[in-house]
């Protein structure tokens, strides 16, 4: 037995080793995350431009300290940015600078949304849970009779139309069957199976609002689930981004220790499941 | 002897640990495997190299050895293909940054060159494809033929077309694949009777399953003025930044009584990169008898730096005269709210034909490369047709 020691102590320590697939997604994630200007770590404001948004003084629909008065509102042909300088026209993604801060325009029209972002990210990336093979599943996706739309905000906070695909069960928390939405990727031909699940680790170590994961399609016709990809919604690297509501039946009554941590706050504002869907 | 032996081996280890060659390339997609080829070459004291799809090769814009592993950067859509290299392998990443952050797929390759089989006369010719996809169906044609370089397929849509895609053909099955640094698909297939059933694989993990009959010569697509729309009552507004950061207006003297077409592309977009050189040749044609073009740029990153640059290298790739204005991010939203007087644009590149009076008077949804044959033709003639139609108009603003 003692001579089986070392081969089961490597075996063991090679089954937790990060693959090289999911070392270099998280690196070149972690790396977006540190440095984009329009890292979601750096966002500080967000909010629907509708008639117009005042932006700097304190009482102002977004305080902007240090910098003057502006307000943006809808104009022809796009928007405008008043300000001291005089009238600005406003493309959508494109930045625009104020001071230390960078406004960017996006979201599906009309709901046209408005995002501050200040500088390089301050904070540090959330960081992950050690790999655990035990976390990936293969198996089939049970096909939904009729697949129906479905409006739900993306990880990234944007109201989509997705289209309600079928269930893909876990064995974890008994049997756990879960719902799968396929949501487009705009301006492409592309689009990601996704669950967005809540567990026991939730508050625990992991965002309470709950992660995403994406499902894979296999060359089989099977489907693979690995946890170890889950990943947070936008709203984990800041709270200017609206969390999407918990889908119902996506709870798993067990803990998911694998895939992206979260150690801030913030759950004040996590709302409860939704209803009726 | 010995030392003979000795330095033969070394020199083996060094050409060995070259990249220079023909490289047999995947990308490993969830679905199935992406063939392409990767052609590198010593140049000075470095390397350079090209992505080849069949004959089709754009070259890389840099190739370096970063310790063991090899580089190749495609700039113009900001991508890269990181490779370890081993004595006959590659084994690494294809990855690129949109504006949800990176993507990552994973790359090898295996010294050699592709075979060049040739598809069963049952495969060539034009078939009708319909797509499945969640909520609906949508319709491709699918073009196959033998070419000097193997058999080759090209998927047309009722906005553009794809192609070439190259790579295998058994029987009557084949894998063939697309992948320029920004387009990453797969089409597979197999002829059961008279029907082909495949699925259509596009970037990492999404597949659509097909079928398709052969044509009977019938409308199987819409047709690309009928897929975006637009007020016609007044004239088409805009203003964007141009790449020096000045604001560039839809009533600048510079448009002011001109027929002008408005293109909507993107750097990242390959048909984009197709269209070009043809706006290029309409500019030269008719600029004297008062056509002008402007660019609406829709890129990929939101980062203003990132966009531009890319815009800029496409400038000068194709040395383009005309303003190429920074626009918005690409996504059909994006396109909506930055040009409200249109609607329904969803392809790039869209070319939108302004009157002398600056009213929208037509809307050509995607382009149709030379390499779709009779369709190129038609869609050249039919811009020509439009320009000078316009040119003829009375000045009227």
């Amino acid at each position: 037995m003692l001579r089986m020691l070392p081969f089961l102590l490597l075996t063991s320590t090679l089954a937790a080793q990060l693959p090289p697939d999911v070392a270099m997604e998280r690196s070149g994630f972690v790396a977006w995350l540190k440095k984009a200007p329009n890292s979601p770590l750096a966002a500080v404001a967000r909010r629907m431009v509708d008639d117009g948004v005042r932006l700097g003084p304190e009482d102002a629909d977004i305080p902007l300290p240090g910098t003057d008065e502006y307000r943006l509102y809808p104009a022809t042909g796009g928007y405008v940015l008043e300000g001291p300088g005089g009238k600005h026209p406003i493309g959508r993604g494109r930045p625009y600078k104020i001071g230390r801060y960078a406004l960017y325009l996006s979201g599906p029209e009309p709901a046209t949304v408005l995002t501050v972002f200040a500088g390089a990210p301050e904070k540090e990336p959330p960081g992950y849970y050690d790999y655990d093979p035990a976390m990936v599943f293969t198996g089939p996706l049970t096909r939904a009779d009729a697949p129906r739309k479905s409006r739900v905000l993306t990880a990234e906070g944007f109201e989509v139309e997705a289209s309600e695909i079928g269930t893909f069960l876990v064995p974890l928390g008994g049997r756990t069957p879960l719902r799968v939405l396929r949501i487009p990727v705009p301006g492409s031909d592309e689009s990601d199976l996704e669950i967005f699940f809540q567990d026991k680790t939730n508050d625990h170590g992991s965002y309470p609002a709950g992660r995403f994961v994406s499902l894979v399609p296999a060359r089989d016709g099977s489907f693979r689930l690995d946890f170890n990809r889950s990943r947070n919604p936008f709203c984990a690297y800041s709270s200017a981004y609206p969390c999407p509501l918990p889908w119902r039946g996506n709870q798993i009554a067990d803990s998911v220790r694998a895939g992206e941590r979260y150690t801030g706050g913030g759950l004040e504002s996590i709302p409860a499941a939704e209803d009726g869907k | 002897m010995i030392a003979e032996l000795a330095m033969q081996a070394a020199l083996a280890l060094i050409a060995a640990s070259s990249p220079a060659g023909h490289w047999k390339a995947v990308l490993e997609l969830a679905g199935g495997q992406l063939p392409f080829v990767v052609v590198v070459e010593p140049a000075g004291r470095g390397w350079k190299g090209q992505l080849c799809n069949g004959t089709k090769c754009e070259p890389f814009s840099a190739v370096r050895m970063r310790g063991d592993s090899l580089v190749l950067e495609i700039a113009d859509y900001d991508a890269t293909l990181t490779g370890l290299l081993r004595a006959d392998s590659l084994t690494g990443y294809y990855r690129n940054v949109g504006s949800r952050g990176p993507r990552t797929i994973p790359f090898r390759a295996e010294r050699g060159r592709v075979p060049t089989p040739l598809g069963g006369r049952r495969l060539l010719g034009r078939w009708d494809a319909t797509y499945f996809q969640d909520l609906g169906t949508s319709p491709r044609v699918l073009e196959f033929r033998n070419e000097p370089d193997g058999f080759q397929g090209r998927m047309i849509t009722s906005t553009s077309d794809y192609g070439p895609f190259t790579g295998s053909v058994v029987g009557d099955s084949f894998a063939i694949g697309l992948f320029d640094g920004s387009f990453v698909y797969l089409l597979t297939g197999k002829l059961q009777g008279d029907t082909l059933r495949g699925i259509f694989h596009a970037g990492l993990r999404t597949q659509t399953p097909w079928i398709a009959v052969r044509s009977t010569g019938a409308p199987h697509l819409e047709s690309p003025s009928e897929i975006s729309r637009a007020d016609t009552t007044e004239p088409l507004r805009f203003a964007f930044p141009d790449l020096n950061g000045q604001l560039f207006r839809s009533d600048d003297a510079r448009l002011r009584g001109k027929v002008v077409l408005v293109d909507i592309f993107g750097s990242w977009c390959p048909t984009c990169h197709d269209a070009t050189p043809e706006l290029l040749r309409l500019y030269r044609k008719y600029r004297g008898r008062g056509l002008e073009i402007v660019g609406l740029a829709f890129e990929s990153t939101g980062d203003t730096a990132v966009d531009a640059r890319q815009v800029r290298r496409y400038r000068d790739k194709f040395k383009i005269p005309f303003p190429l204005l920074l626009a918005g991010v690409n996504d059909n939203q994006s396109v909506a709210a930055a040009l409200p007087q249109l609607s329904d644009v969803t392809a790039f590149p869209t070319a939108v034909f302004l009157g002398r009076d600056g009213r929208v008077r037509r809307i050509h949804a995607g382009f149709h490369g030379l390499a779709a044959g009779p369709q190129h033709a038609r869609m050249v003639r039919d811009f020509e047709t439009e320009i000078e139609r316009l040119l003829e108009e009375k000045r009227e603003r």
